[in-house]
């Protein structure tokens, strides 16, 4: 059941209504069903392994020794490899079931801070198995914590028509996002990107940077939506994003995007992997290859390297996802490794951080960088890789026909012109509101009505219908 | 809550009133150098070119203008189909009183193996509502509908365009001349075109399309309009593939079958070995254009009185 479709809109008007009848006792409960409704929807046969996930941790963490820790990653871990590798070990029929990227982190971390003792396992199986299957944030995050979810699913939450109005808003912002901005750049981006090598360099620089405009409309747009629903329901889901494009720095940037898988990886991998006995023992093997080194900087060296193959593997069993990861990886090191030097060099030649136009230039350089990576993320093979970066930097002309050929791909010539010219106000507009965002968070909070009846309208007859589908379900 | 409503009724009030704006009267909008409108507002013709973009690329109309003494016009839209051409003939003939010397039809045997559908979005733009839902019965009737597709057909459609208006057309305009496309447009060479992967083998007669042919004929021939179907060349690769010949074979026999006129792309002195002719495999580059223009008019002045005879009213 797509979160943009007439099915979930029932759903959700019966779902509320029953919610809000429901007594103190009860609302939990309505919560617990709606959740498997909604998962049964997307294929009843999957619901069984969301149960052993749910039954098996649950009953392994109530008693949170290391053996039951190590099973409960055994059994979880083992089933989204399953599932989400089964093509690479020549299994090709073999769907994923929905969510498990992201429920399965939700297990294991639910596991891990059970284990570390920083919460006290649940009591109630029902009560867990809400907080795993909560619908809005079951197919793409975000991935919540034991400790800020479970009081929130299990309060009563009296019906509030302003939470409701809230929410709503919240909603038609993110439907906006996805059906008209992301719908309508992903057309191009699909276009160049399925045969890049015949595409010259302005033309790819084009798509790659419509396709962080994509990405965080796609992305962010359904994270508006689920916490639209969620703040429906009185529940507070985590927010995800930050302007992550303003970011002035690739470390700030993951700090911003998708902010609770970083978290995640952050406290339940990066952290620990950090304080280990064995990366201690890299550090010190480093430390005598590098003697200059501080010992804190190679410490962090082998986590990073981990936590973003882990992260490009979690992506799928794909090369260029893997390539991915090692280039951020890489990224990410530079960075750490130079930062004393950079702040040496920043104060020789008197570069005020605070200077708008160190901002910017800073925002630019991240940007690019980030762009460089989504490059690889976004080509179907490593040969689309090279052929797009070696357009990019040996075939990028600004003249009247590689401008007309840039333009190729928004459609043929009867269409290209009004299409440049919507999605470059969107573009713009989208920009507008998250540079006073990011200024001034309460920017743009007035009017809302203004604002809602011209994305209303903006829905309906400028969404790209039959578009609903999300970027990270695949995930 | 009285806020929330009023919100959502005027979003639906707007909008609807743009869908209504879009489908009754956009066909009325001022459009310049291509189109229905513009053709019909040209006056009496003596040549009417309707079909795709191959007619658009393909036909000089400066060279026309000056062989035709300013009567003649292309209409022409991206991946034109034949049910389309169809529902257009019909729109022009109710439209206006005016007289045409002669109809062009295209002869694009690839136009038969088309699934039915909307191509591009000018279509709707330039049909009146009758026009637009005439072609919805068609794709509905051809098992190529849905709701997503409907919304889109009768509601998001052409809405970039109406709603930059003022500022694209401006833009489009400049672009087209009766039109055919005026740009300078270069063979990006022997090499890309011998290179040019294309496999057509897998496709099939679409009957909707073969029966939207049959209703050209019978229609041209009730209304005694003298008609033609035309084969523009296309670059000899792809003219000599076997699928192709075979579906221009198809076509063939259906205008024999139904005693409709025809010139084929043989029967007009042109080389379609020559790359610098062409754009792609079946668009012409300016030369090419320009070369293959000078040559069809002369075959159009040497058949237009027998195609004008042959046209007596059933």
């Amino acid at each position: 059941m797509s979160l943009i479709s007439l099915p979930f809109l029932i759903f959700m008007l019966c779902l509320l209504v029953i919610y809000y009848r429901a007594g103190a006792k009860h609302q939990w409960k309505v919560l617990l069903i709606g959740s498997a409704f909604f998962y049964l929807c997307a294929n009843p046969v999957y619901i069984i392994f969301i149960i052993i996930s749910i039954v098996s941790t649950w009953y392994l963490m109530k008693n949170p020794v290391k053996s039951h820790f190590i099973w409960t990653i055994v059994i979880n871990l083992g089933l989204l490899i399953i599932f989400k590798y089964s093509v690479n070990f020549g299994i090709h029929d073999l769907i994923a079931p929905l969510g498990i990227s992201f429920y399965t982190f939700m297990t294991l971390g639910y596991a891990h801070d059970c284990y570390d003792k920083k919460i006290k396992p649940s009591d109630n199986i029902w009560h867990y198995a809400l907080f795993i299957s909560y619908f809005p944030q079951l197919t793409q995050g975000p991935i919540g914590t034991y400790q800020e979810m479970q009081e929130q699913l299990t309060a009563y939450h009296p019906f509030d028509f302003q939470r409701i109005k809230t929410g709503g808003y919240r909603i038609i912002i993110g439907v906006f996002k996805k059906l008209v901005i992301a719908g309508r750049v992903g057309f191009y981006i699909d276009t160049v990107y399925s045969s890049p090598g015949g595409y010259g360099g302005l033309t790819l620089i084009v798509a790659t940077l419509f396709y962080l405009v994509e990405m965080y409309a796609d992305f962010s747009g359904y994270m508006d939506i689920v916490c639209g629903v969620s703040d429906m329901l009185g529940i507070r889901l985590k927010e995800n994003f930050r302007r992550p494009y303003f970011s002035k720095s690739i470390p700030e940037y993951w700090r911003r995007w998708h902010i609770s898988l970083n978290e995640w990886f952050n406290t339940h991998l990066f952290m620990p992997s950090v304080t280990t006995k064995w990366n201690k023992k890299v550090a010190n093997i480093l430390s005598k290859a590098f003697p200059k080194a501080k010992k804190g900087t190679l410490r962090l060296i082998v986590p990073t390297v981990i936590v973003w193959i882990v992260t490009g593997v979690w992506h799928g069993a794909r090369s260029s996802y893997l390539g991915w990861g090692i280039y951020f990886a890489f990224i990410m090191l530079v960075s750490f490794c130079t930062q004393s030097y950079v702040k040496k060099f920043n104060a020789k030649i008197h570069w005020n951080p605070e200077n708008r136009f160190v901002k910017a230039f800073q925002v630019v350089r991240t940007l690019i960088f980030l762009s460089f990576g989504e490059i690889i993320y976004r080509s179907e093979s490593f040969s689309d890789t090279v052929a797009i970066f070696k357009n990019i930097f040996t075939d990028t002309r600004i003249n009247g026909a590689t401008i007309a050929a840039a333009m190729t791909p928004f459609g043929n010539g009867n269409q290209a012109a009004a299409s440049v010219l919507i999605i470059l106000v969107l573009v713009v507009a989208q920009f507008v509101v998250e540079y006073a965002k990011e200024k001034d968070e309460k920017a743009f909070t007035g009017h809302r009505y203004v604002y809602a009846l011209l994305m209303i309208v903006g829905i309906a007859l400028f969404g790209v219908a039959g578009k609903s589908n999300f970027m990270y379900q695949a995930f | 809550m009285k806020k929330v409503i009023i919100t959502l009724a005027v979003a639906l009030l707007i909008t609807a009133s743009a869908v209504a704006f879009k489908n009754v009267y956009s066909c009325e909008m001022p459009i310049q150098n291509r189109g229905i409108r513009d053709a019909v507002n040209t006056g009496d013709l003596d040549v009417l070119f309707i079909g795709s973009s191959t007619f658009r690329a393909n036909v000089d109309m400066p060279m026309m203008d000056e062989a035709y003494d300013g009567r003649v016009y292309d209409i022409s839209y991206g991946g034109n189909q034949l049910v389309a051409t169809a529902i257009q003939y019909e729109e022009i003939k109710k439209r206006s009183d005016n007289e045409y010397g002669l109809m062009v039809f295209e002869l694009g045997p690839m136009m038969i193996t088309q699934e039915v559908a909307l191509s591009d979005s000018r279509v709707i733009w330039d049909l009146s509502f009758p026009g637009k839902t005439a072609l919805w019965q068609s794709m509905y009737e051809a098992g190529n509908t849905d709701f997503s597709m409907f919304y889109e057909y009768f509601v998001t459609s052409g809405m970039d365009d109406l709603i930059t208006f003022p500022i694209t057309e401006r833009f489009y305009s400049t672009r087209y001349y009766k039109g055919a496309k005026t740009d300078e447009s270069v063979s990006p060479g022997a090499e890309w075109l011998e290179n040019e992967e294309f496999d057509i083998s897998g496709k099939e007669l679409v009957p909707a399309q073969a029966d939207a042919v049959i209703d050209i004929i019978e229609e041209c021939k009730r209304d005694g309009q003298p008609f033609v179907f035309l084969e523009s060349p296309c670059y000899y690769r792809l003219q000599e593939d076997p699928a192709f010949e075979r579906f221009r074979g198809q076509f063939i026999k259906l205008l024999d079958e139904n005693e409709a006129p025809y010139i084929l792309a043989s029967d007009v002195d042109f080389d379609s070995h020559e790359a610098d002719y062409f754009e792609d495999m079946n668009h012409m580059s300016a030369a090419g254009r320009r070369e293959y223009t000078k040559e069809l008019i002369r075959v159009l002045k040497e058949n237009g009185e027998k195609l004008s005879q042959a046209a007596e009213p059933k």
